[in-house]
This record gives structure tokens, sequence and C-alpha cells, in this order.
């Protein structure tokens, strides 16, 4: 039977005969005969001491590059700026005070109180957001590149502006939200629930991008081979495609539930500021500011330790990669 | 149980145009050069691409018919599939895979499990029962893929490429393992292979496909005496020519020609077959009994087993069989000219 004693690939795959030969034409083949030498490139000769080259080629032998003039200190402003104000926080943190702090009623209110709402807003965020991503990744409707559009913008407006969108929806007077006043006594503005609706509002769009990034990387052949081992749509979603998208919804929750958990301008815009009610924490510490410092910056730090748990907890992973 | 196929559609430059019919347990083998279209064939019949038009009938019951406007989903078919990288579920255990289809089909846990247990014993796999696919060698996830579509009992199973990814130790090994599985699976099969070996023993008929048509369909003895494509003769280390037969000579199409001693009556297209081992080749030009005498050149050597293989260009192309001692003391390495003589009663003719 037809098997080369190739030159490189002892033992690979018969492919490789296979399409060499299946070409056609004579049978020949290359001119190159078994065990002929390839010679290795010829190596440089190394550049002259006073020539430019000479830098570029030491550069690039140490591994490493030399930055265009000027970077280095315009880098390192760049971190003291973007450092120097957290660095400042732990530095006039009340330390000595801090349990105490913590502890104090407004504190753990408004604690109590972010935690329900971003919470919330989270699995909101889930149950509304990890369809669409679904649909966005797979289904090439009409339309589909505006409707992604559309629902990312909440990440770039300015949060008070999509406060001020959300009253004119969902407000007394709102185009849907007269009718859940009239039909049913529901409002929404300034209410926990609307506090919720407002975190969900800017934080879905982060769920649905990571998702279906991660969508999108994810193999589809998998998918098919469940299929062809009889599972229906729904045992394919729920047994294959979520557990290999898992890391990217893992992703996309801890960022809108960051994002949820720091929101301010819209909240304050729909919900408004009132403890135990809508007051969260971003609020409370804006509010605290005005009167008492030292919790103000016991606030903060607390939301300080979250961010940094989130940023530890995704360890790099923005977006899924295959 | 039987499968009759009609399948034409287009994917991409494909256009692809088959129809095939399988026996009751029997084992076809699809072979083809790349993009020739058998894995859009298969994925065709497993119903993961729509037939633009065709008609797909298994035992009797139709999977598809554009006609009719019949489809049935992929998930509704009874087949299994091993696909050419396995695609076993990365975040199961083997045992979870290999139950994954009985599940699925309405079989409680332990049912399923049981049934797994069962497979995996029958693949030799059952140490590996609670280890991820990622820990397994190639070898053993190829078994554990064939478990997997063995488990649901399907009455079509499509194999794509079942050795390739294998090294050539653990083929042979695999395949004899493979052959035996098929032998005793009662339903219809249907591989893909690019090895000649491979399709010369696990199949009953072979199916070779070129540019989306069916170009030659055979047993494995038709196929090897009477090749029809230059992708099945070269697959089977033949010569392979084509041309016109006239008064007892194979005329081709750039002038040469081949005597043949049991011609067919001139006239018609023909295929002429040589086998390698029929060509002798000489330093000076030979004066004897053999009809085909030309000069040439030796481009190249291959070797298999104990045996030499010469490519021989300039005048008629052909390929030599020749002992390593043949090639070192006539040096037909050093690209000079030689002599190529075939006897005409070495060459076969038939019809195109």
């Amino acid at each position: 039977m037809k098997s080369r004693r190739s030159k490189a690939t002892e033992g690979g795959p018969s492919r490789d005969t296979g399409a060499r030969k299946s070409k056609g034409g004579t049978a020949g083949g290359l001119a190159v005969a078994a065990g002929d030498a390839i010679a290795p490139p010829s190596r440089q000769d190394p550049a002259p001491w006073w020539s430019p080259a000479r830098d570029r080629d030491q550069g690039s032998r140490r591994g490493g590059e030399r930055a265009p003039l000027g970077f280095v200190p315009l880098a390192a402003v760049a971190v003291a700026f973007l450092t120097l104000p957290l660095i400042a926080l732990l530095l006039r943190a009340p330390w000595a005070s801090l349990p105490g702090d913590l502890t104090a009623p407004g504190v753990l209110t408004a604690l109590r109180l972010s935690l329900i709402c971003s919470v919330g807003a989270l699995s909101l965020s889930l149950l509304f957001g990890v369809p669409l991503a679904w649909l966005l990744a797979r289904v090439p409707f009409r339309g589909r590149n505006v409707v992604r559009a559309l629902v990312l913008l909440p990440m770039v407006l300015p949060p008070v502006v999509g406060g001020v969108a959300l009253l004119l929806a969902f407000g007394r007077n709102g185009i849907i939200g007269q009718w859940l006043d009239g039909l049913f006594g529901v409002t929404l503005p300034f209410t926990t629930l609307g506090a919720m609706l407002a975190e969900t509002f800017v934080a879905m769009p982060f769920l649905v991008i990571t998702v279906e990034a991660g969508m999108r990387a994810m193999d589809r052949r998998y998918e098919d081979a469940a299929a062809t081992l009889g599972a229906g749509r729904w045992r394919i979603f729920r047994r294959v495609t979520l557990p290999l998208i898992a890391p990217a919804v893992a992703a996309g929750s801890a960022l809108s539930w960051a994002r949820a958990l720091g929101e301010f301008g819209a909240t304050i815009t729909f919900a408004g500021n009132m403890p135990g009610k809508t007051q969260t924490m971003p609020l409370a510490v804006y509010l605290a500011l005005q009167n008492d410092a030292g919790a103000a910056i016991t606030l903060s730090l607390v939301m300080l330790a979250i961010s940094l748990a989130v940023l530890v907890g995704l360890r790099g992973h923005w977006f899924p990669r295959r | 149980m039987s499968l009759e196929a009609a399948v034409g559609l287009h994917k991409g430059t494909l256009d692809l145009d088959v129809e095939l019919a399988v026996a009751s347990s029997g084992v076809v083998v699809l072979l083809g050069p790349n993009a020739a279209g058998k894995t859009t064939l298969l994925r065709a019949l497993a119903g993961l691409v729509p037939l633009e038009r065709g008609r797909v009938a298994l035992d009797g019951v139709v999977l598809e018919d554009t006609a009719a406007g019949v489809r049935v989903p992929t998930e509704q078919r009874p087949i299994g599939v091993v696909f050419q990288d396995y695609l076993l579920f990365p975040h199961m255990t083997v045992l979870e895979n290999v139950a994954f289809g009985v599940r699925s089909r309405g079989a409680g846990r332990a049912a399923a499990r049981t049934r797994a247990h069962e497979l995996l014993e029958h693949v030799g796999l059952a140490a590996c029962a609670s280890a991820k696919p990622r820990a397994l060698s190639g070898g053993q996830a190829q078994r554990a893929a064939l478990a997997r579509a063995l488990a649901t009992d399907p009455r079509l199973l499509l194999l794509d490429e079942p050795l390739s990814a294998m090294d050539a130790g653990a083929r042979a090994e695999l395949r004899r393992g493979l052959s035996r599985h098929l032998s005793a699976f009662r339903g219809t099969c249907l591989v893909i292979t690019h090895d000649p070996i491979e399709a010369m023993t696990l199949g009953d008929k072979l199916v070779v496909l070129e540019a989306g048509r069916v170009v030659q369909a055979g047993t494995p003895e038709e196929l090897s005496s009477h090749p029809r494509s230059r992708y099945v003769a070269d697959l089977l280390g033949l010569n392979l020519y084509r041309g016109r037969m006239e008064q007892g000579t194979v005329v081709l199409a750039d002038g040469h020609r081949l005597v043949a001693a049991d011609p067919l009556p001139p006239g018609g297209e023909v295929f002429a077959v040589v086998p390698p081992r029929a060509v002798a080749l000489h330093r000076s030009l030979p004066d004897g009994s053999p009809r085909n005498v030309w000069q040439g050149v030796v481009e190249d050597l291959d070797v298999v087993g104990n045996h030499v293989r010469a490519h021989v260009t300039g005048g008629l192309p052909i390929i030599a069989e020749v002992t390593p001692g043949a090639v070192a003391s006539m040096r037909l390495d050093d690209g000079g000219p030689v002599f190529v003589a075939v006897k005409a009663m070495e060459i076969e003719v038939y019809e195109a």
C-alpha cells in the first residue's frame, strides 16, 4: 500500500499523502529526493558598532522594546494620577473608629439596600439579558446591529440622562408609567423597586455584551454533537451551552453587579435619595460628605474593597477567549 | 435496515449532488480528496445541514424530503455520529458523556448510567468512566466517542475520519477494534476516510466523491482492479491512463501509445491500468519482448517497506516498483536517463 517515508513527519497522518497526490498531473511529484538536507538560513552579519541598527538588534535580542522618548514619564504620571486618590482614601481613613462607623445604622441601612438593589438588578439582567445575548449571537435577524447598538447605549449614556429617560418612560406621567399607575396603582419612581430598575438599566448591557462574546467564542460543534445525541434545544442550552459559556456569564455578572452597586446618577434621578428606601451606598456617600466626612470615607472604603474583590475575582478575564 | 439518500445542496463553492444507497448492516466508506464534500454529505445525512433538493430515507422512514416539505430535525433522527475531533463534552466525565444521549432520549439517570457502563466495558474504557475527556489519550477519546454514539442504539452510524487524529502506531490497533465494532453493529454505517488501508478493510462498499460528485462506487476489489479516477489510482498506488482505443493500442491525450495484450474494440474511451510492480527499468535501451518501451528520468524515490517506488517522468509519467538492491546497483538516484519497459500483458484495459 502507499505510504511515504516522508522527510519531515515520520508517522504523520496519511492525509498528507492523499493531498499531495490528488493534485492530478504526473506521478512524478516534486524533485526533492528522500534524504535531501535542507540548509539552515544563513546568519546575518552583525551590524557595525556605530550603526543605529545595532541598538535595535540588541534591544530585540534582550527581549524588551525601547519606548519612544517621553513615554515613560508620561506613563508614570498616569499611574500616579490613577492611584493617588485611592492611596489618599486609604491614608485618610479613620481606621481607629472604623468598626463603630461601619455598624452605624445609616451605614448598615445603605449597605443592606445596596445589596438588595444590586442583586435584584443582577437577577433581572440575567433573566432578560442572557436570552437577548443568545439571540444577538445566534440569530441573524433584520436590524440586529441596530438592536445591539441600542441595547449597549446605556453603557455610554451619562447615567443622569438615563435617570431622566427612565422618569419619562416609567414616571407617573411617563409613557408606560401612566398605565402602571392607572391600571395597577404601581409607581416606580422614588421606590426601592425603582432604584433596582435604574441599576438594571445601566448594568444589563455589560452582561449582554460579555455573554454575547462568550457565545460567539464557544465551539458550536458541541451543540451539533448534542443534537445528534437526541438533545432538544432546551437540553442543549442547559447541559452544553451554559456550562461552556459559564466563564463569560460569571465575568458578565461580576461586571454588571459592580456597575449596579456603584450606580449614582440614574438612581438619584429616578429613585431619589430616601434613606431606607432608595438611598443606596453611593447616594449615602454623597449625602454624608456634606455632614459627616468620616461616614462618607467609611462607605467609600467598603465600596473600594468590593471593587477590588471584583477585580481580583475577574483576574483580567474581562472577555472570554476561546 | 438501509439508507437511501439523494442529496443536493450548495455550500460555499461546493456543489454537492450525490445519490447513495446502502444495504442493511452495510458499511459504506466514503473516500475523496479534501473539499470533495464528504463531511458536508455526512452533516446533511445527520440533519445538521438542510438539503436544497433531495430525499433521505432510513429503513423506509423518510427523514427529509424537499419535494414533500418533510424535515425531521437532527435530535429526532435515530443516528449516532463520531465527529472528527470527537467533541466529547469537556465539562462532563466520560461516563456522563456516554450517558448523555441515553438521558436525552428519555431514560432515567440510573438507567442511563447502567447503559453507559455497558458501553464503556464494550470498548474497554471501564477504568476511565470518571475521568474528564482532557485526561484521555487520542485512542481512548476515539473509543469514548464511539461508545457515546452507540449508546442510543442508532440505526445509522456516521463516522467522520475516526482514525485520522491517531499516530501510525496506535492506528492499526484502533482500526482492528473499529472493524470489530462495525461488523457487530446491526445498523447502517458510513465511514469517511482518507486512508486506503482503512477504506479497504472497513468497507463493504466504497464510494469515491470528488468535487461534490460520485466518481466511482464499488467493492474494494473492484476499485483496486479497475480504478476510474486519478484520486483512486493515487490512493492505491496504481498507474492509471485514459485514452481512446485504436486497433490494439490505447492512444492517450498527449499522443503516447500503450500496446495492450487484451484490448477492447476500437473507438471507445478507455482506462488503462498498470501496476507499478509490472514496470521494469533499464539503463540502456532494452531489446526484448515488452511492447511498451520509452525513455524517461527518475524524478523521485519513495520507500514502502522493502520496496522502492520510482517516479519516472519525461515521456509518459509512470511509477515503477523495484527493489532497493536495484536502486543501488543501477544508481537510480543520480537523475540520469532510464528506459521504462512494460509488457502488454500487464496492461489492463477497461471501458471508461
